[in-house]
C-alpha cells in the first residue's frame, strides 16, 4: 500500500473511530441510566438487541454497495457526507463559539433517569420492558450515525472492514472506561471530537463527490488531508470570529 | 411504531438538519457537475466544489449565529 493509500485508510479508520467515540458516549449515558436505575438485565438486552440490528444493517448493506458502480457510489456517498459532515461542522462551530450550549452528559443522565422514574410510576408491570426498550432505542439511534459513517468513509475504497474495526475499537474504549468509572463520561471533549469528525467527513465529502463527478484531484489521496486542513482552519477562524461577535452582543 | 418513526426522524435529521445548507450544497454539486461537462476543466470544477463548500459552512454558521444573537 502506497503512502497516499495509507493516508486514506488512516483517515477512514480515524474518522470512524472518533465519530463512534462521540456517539457511543451518548448511547452509553442512557444505557448507564437504565442499568443503574432499573437493573443491568434490561440494559444489556436492549443494547445487545440494538447492536445486532446495526450489525445486520452493516452486513446487509456492505455487499450490496459492492455491486454499485464506483463513480456512482462515490458521488452518492460524497453528497451524503457533505450534507452530514457540514451539518456537524456547523453545529461544532456554533458550540465552540458559545452560541449553542455544549452537550452535557450529566444533564442527559439526569433527564433520562427522571423519565424512567416517571414511566415506572405509570406502568409498574412492564418496567423491565420499558427499560430495555429505552436502552435499545438509544443504542439504535446513536448507532445509525455510526453505521452511516463506517459505510460512507469505507465503501468508496473498499475500507469497510477497517472502518468497522475503528468503530468497534471506539465501543471497546468507552465500554472499558465506563465499566471502570461507572458514571456518565462527562469529561470527554465531545465538541472537539465533533469538530474533528465534521472536518474529516466534510473533507471526505468533497473528495468523493469530486471523484464521483470525474475530477482527478491533484496529489490524488493526499488532497484529502489538504482539504481537512482547509476545513479545520476555516472552522476555527469562523468560531473565533463568531465568539467575538457574540461577546459584543452580550456587552 | 414510535421506534421506526424515531429512526426515520434521525435519518432525516442527519442530512436535512438545516434546509438552506442542504439546498445550497445540492445546488453547488449540480453546478459543479455542469462545469465538469461544459468547461471540461476538472481543476476549476474541483476548486469551485471545495471553496463553495467552505463558503456554505461559514454562511450557515454565521446565519444561525445572527438569528440567535438577534432573534
Amino acid at each position: 500500500m502506497g503512502s497516499s493509500a495509507w493516508s486514506v485508510a488512516a483517515t477512514a479508520v480515524g474518522s470512524a473511530f472518533l465519530a463512534s467515540l462521540v456517539e457511543v458516549v451518548e448511547a452509553f449515558t442512557i444505557v448507564l441510566a437504565v442499568g443503574t436505575l432499573r437493573g443491568w438485565r434490561p440494559a444489556a438486552f436492549g443494547t445487545v438487541g440494538a447492536l445486532a440490528v446495526l450489525g445486520g444493517l452493516l452486513v446487509l448493506l456492505g455487499p450490496l454497495l459492492d455491486r454499485v458502480p464506483l463513480h456512482l457510489l462515490q458521488l452518492f456517498i460524497g453528497i451524503l457526507l457533505l450534507l452530514f459532515g457540514m451539518g456537524w461542522l456547523r453545529k461544532a462551530i456554533l458550540r465552540a463559539a458559545g452560541i449553542i450550549p455544549l452537550h452535557e452528559e450529566d444533564a442527559i443522565f439526569a433527564s433520562e433517569a427522571a423519565q424512567l422514574a416517571e414511566s415506572a410510576d405509570r406502568q409498574r408491570t412492564s418496567l423491565e420492558w420499558i427499560a430495555g426498550l429505552t436502552a435499545f432505542k438509544a443504542v439504535l439511534l446513536e448507532g445509525i450515525e455510526v453505521v452511516f459513517i463506517v459505510i460512507a468513509v469505507g465503501a468508496g475504497r473498499g475500507l469497510l472492514w477497517p472502518a468497522g474495526l475503528g468503530a468497534f475499537a471506539a465501543c471497546l474504549v468507552i465500554l472499558t472506561i465506563g465499566v471502570a468509572i461507572h458514571r456518565p463520561l462527562a469529561r470527554v471533549p465531545e465538541n472537539t471530537l465533533k469538530f474533528g469528525v465534521g472536518v474529516m467527513l466534510s473533507a471526505f465529502g468533497v473528495f468523493w463527490t469530486g471523484e464521483g463527478l470525474g475530477i482527478d484531484w491533484p496529489g490524488q489521496d493526499i488532497a484529502l488531508l489538504a482539504f481537512a486542513v482547509l476545513f479545520l482552519s476555516v472552522g476555527i477562524t469562523t468560531a473565533t470570529m463568531l465568539r467575538g461577535s457574540a461577546k459584543e452582543v452580550l456587552q | 411504531m414510535s421506534i421506526i418513526g424515531d429512526v426515520c426522524q434521525e435519518l432525516l435529521g442527519m442530512f436535512l438538519a438545516d434546509a438552506r445548507l442542504t439546498i445550497a450544497t445540492l445546488s453547488l454539486v449540480a453546478m459543479v457537475a455542469g462545469l465538469v461537462v461544459a468547461v471540461r476543466d476538472p481543476l476549476l470544477a474541483g476548486g469551485v466544489l471545495l471553496f463553495g463548500c467552505l463558503a456554505i459552512v461559514v454562511e450557515a454558521a454565521c446565519r444561525e449565529a445572527r438569528q440567535r444573537n438577534h432573534p
